[in-house]
């Protein structure tokens, strides 16, 4: 038994709902609520040595198509060193002058120096004398030498280098006078900082001990280690030293062997390691800009990696 | 690969879209079988709201109007005339069932008297009950839907929870653009469960306490009416 008045209470509820999904739809649907796609970012996992291969700068590296030249200072553009930008002056100076008197041909030197050698070349049919011929061609090569230097001199006087500005106070460029570097230095200037040559990275030279040095200094001390092969225990002859390197690559200070073992093979292995360090000086593997971080350092002999190539 | 890449791979699986009508058509279908039963279940919720607070309107104003016309001092037997002619609710219901009553033991010249002072009050009784069984129809399913809808609603969530988390790892990536579909539509469940339930919560205990008031007026209204039979029934009886 539904009472007729359910129906209207039905009726307007769902008109009701209705409306309201209508709304919802129009004014929910004229501001989606974008989720704007965020960029992800790529990471990658390299090594220690991975990351020194990278700053260092490998010179096999591949060029680019327009290399940029470092830049560490932004400078004015250099007033006028533009050869062709001259050669254009003068040609339309000498195009007005053509007019009143006939262009003297602008290689002008070249044939003043041809006479002299044309001259010992007609004249030796009447006169065989070696001697004075050497002499006179001698004489007329200086004579050319002379006029080209003067030629140059005077060319040289012509390409008069336009007056340098002159140094104003700039309050903009007080940044360059707080530069404590030294002034004689020659920075690279260019219109726009480019902090990254060609090959190789600025901070290449980072300052730790690049893996590829050490390597290369216990490369060459594993060579010159003679340890006896096929030992039963080859941890007993590891062998661990200090040592000290001077500035000039060299051993400062004689090698402190810091681990202690008994037994003849390993007193032979101990002491073929200190030869070693003797006779692997000097150090040239060791850059001097690392000089800090090698001025001391403990080298293990392990004769496990010495056959590994490691 | 390129960050761009990763952005258009992911899109196309999940449109960023959040539209009304989206949400509810990405929606897995258990997800929209609850929408949708909570779309019924506010539709239905609101119907009986409306009507209830028609009904009640329209029994208060009833019962105001009958007050007014049995303490006028009109004849019980022309206003039980006029009321007897259609069918009657609320206090004139209860009026006229228990006037048949009376007139029933009168017209058969019944000897005794004792039993009709129960007898009407019994019938009374009955149509007390019928009266708020009829103002509190219904009332249930407010109370069903109040209570059940937020659970229905985070039942949807759940699903679409799970949804969004398989889709992470189909697409082995938790950027926004991929959990964002699966929880929005999941939210979208809940806040259907809560428009549904929250009036029906509401209206439920406003319109509990309007019946129980009712209730009460209508008791009121026995007594006192019975009050004035019984008297009758024992001037009656002196006679």
């Amino acid at each position: 038994m539904k009472p007729p008045e359910m129906k209207t209470g039905l009726t307007i509820s769902a008109l009701a709902h209705a409306a309201l999904l209508l709304w919802g739809l129009l004014s929910l649907a004229a501001r989606p609520l974008e989720a704007a796609p965020t960029d992800a970012l790529p990471v990658d996992i390299i090594s220690d040595k991975q990351f020194s291969e990278m700053t260092k700068g490998v010179k096999n590296a591949p060029k680019d198509a327009k290399p940029a030249p470092l830049v560490e200072k932004v400078g004015d553009p250099k007033p006028v060193d533009d050869s062709t930008a001259k050669i254009n002056e003068k040609k339309e100076l000498k195009a007005s002058k053509a007019e009143v008197e006939p262009p003297p041909p602008p290689p002008e030197p070249k044939p003043k120096p041809k006479p002299p050698e044309a001259k010992p070349e007609k004249k030796p049919p009447p006169k065989v004398d070696p001697i004075a011929e050497t002499l006179k061609k001698e004489e007329a090569k200086k004579k050319a030498e002379e006029k080209k230097a003067q030629e140059k001199a005077k060319e040289e006087a012509k390409r008069k280098p336009p007056p340098k500005p002159q140094p104003k106070f700039d309050p903009n460029k007080i940044a360059a006078l707080l530069d404590k570097r030294e002034p004689q230095r020659q920075a690279s200037v260019g219109e726009t900082l480019v902090p990254v040559p060609g090959l190789g990275t600025p901070t290449g030279s980072a300052a730790k001990l690049s893996q590829s040095e050490i390597d290369a200094l216990r490369a060459r001390l594993m060579q010159l280690w003679n340890v006896p092969a096929g030992v039963q225990n080859p941890d007993e002859l590891k062998v661990t030293i200090l040592v000290t390197i001077g500035r000039d690559r060299k051993l400062s200070a004689p090698p402190r062997v810091l681990t202690s073992g008994r037994g003849p093979l390993y007193v032979a292995a101990r002491d073929s390691a200190v030869r070693a360090l003797f006779l692997s000086q000097p150090f040239d593997m060791l850059r001097p800009d690392h000089y800090e971080q090698w001025k001391e350092i403990e080298i293990t002999f392990d004769p496990r990696y010495m056959f590994g190539g490691g | 690969m390129n960050p761009g890449d990763v952005a258009h791979s992911v899109l196309p699986l999940t449109s960023s879209d959040l539209s009304l009508f989206a949400l509810f058509w990405q929606a897995h279908w258990l997800v929209k079988c609850v929408m949708l039963g909570l779309l019924i279940a506010s539709v239905w919720v609101w119907a009986i709201v409306i009507d209830k607070v028609m009904l009640y309107t329209r029994t208060r104003r009833a019962m105001d109007r009958f007050e007014q016309a049995f303490w006028s001092g009109q004849s019980l037997e022309e206003l039980y005339k006029t009321l007897s002619a259609r069918p009657a609710h609320s206090m004139a219901a209860l009026f006229v069932a228990a006037m048949r009553e009376w007139k029933r033991s009168f017209e058969s010249h019944a000897r005794s008297f004792a039993g009709l002072q129960t007898r009407i009050e019994k019938v009374m009784d009955v149509t007390i009950a019928r009266e708020v069984e009829r103002l509190e129809r219904r009332l249930l399913v407010l109370a069903t839907v109040g209570s059940a809808g937020p659970f229905i609603g985070l039942f949807g969530t759940v699903w679409g929870i799970m949804t969004s988390f398989q889709s992470i790892a189909a697409s082995k990536n938790t950027s926004l653009a991929v959990v964002a579909p699966g929880i929005a539509e999941a939210l979208f469940a809940t806040a259907m469960g809560l428009i549904a339930a929250i009036p029906a919560t509401i209206f439920y205990n406003k319109f509990i306490s309007e019946v129980n008031r009712q209730a009460q007026r209508l008791e009121g209204f026995a007594d006192e009416f019975s009050a004035i039979l019984s008297r009758q029934i024992d001037e009656r009886g002196a006679q």
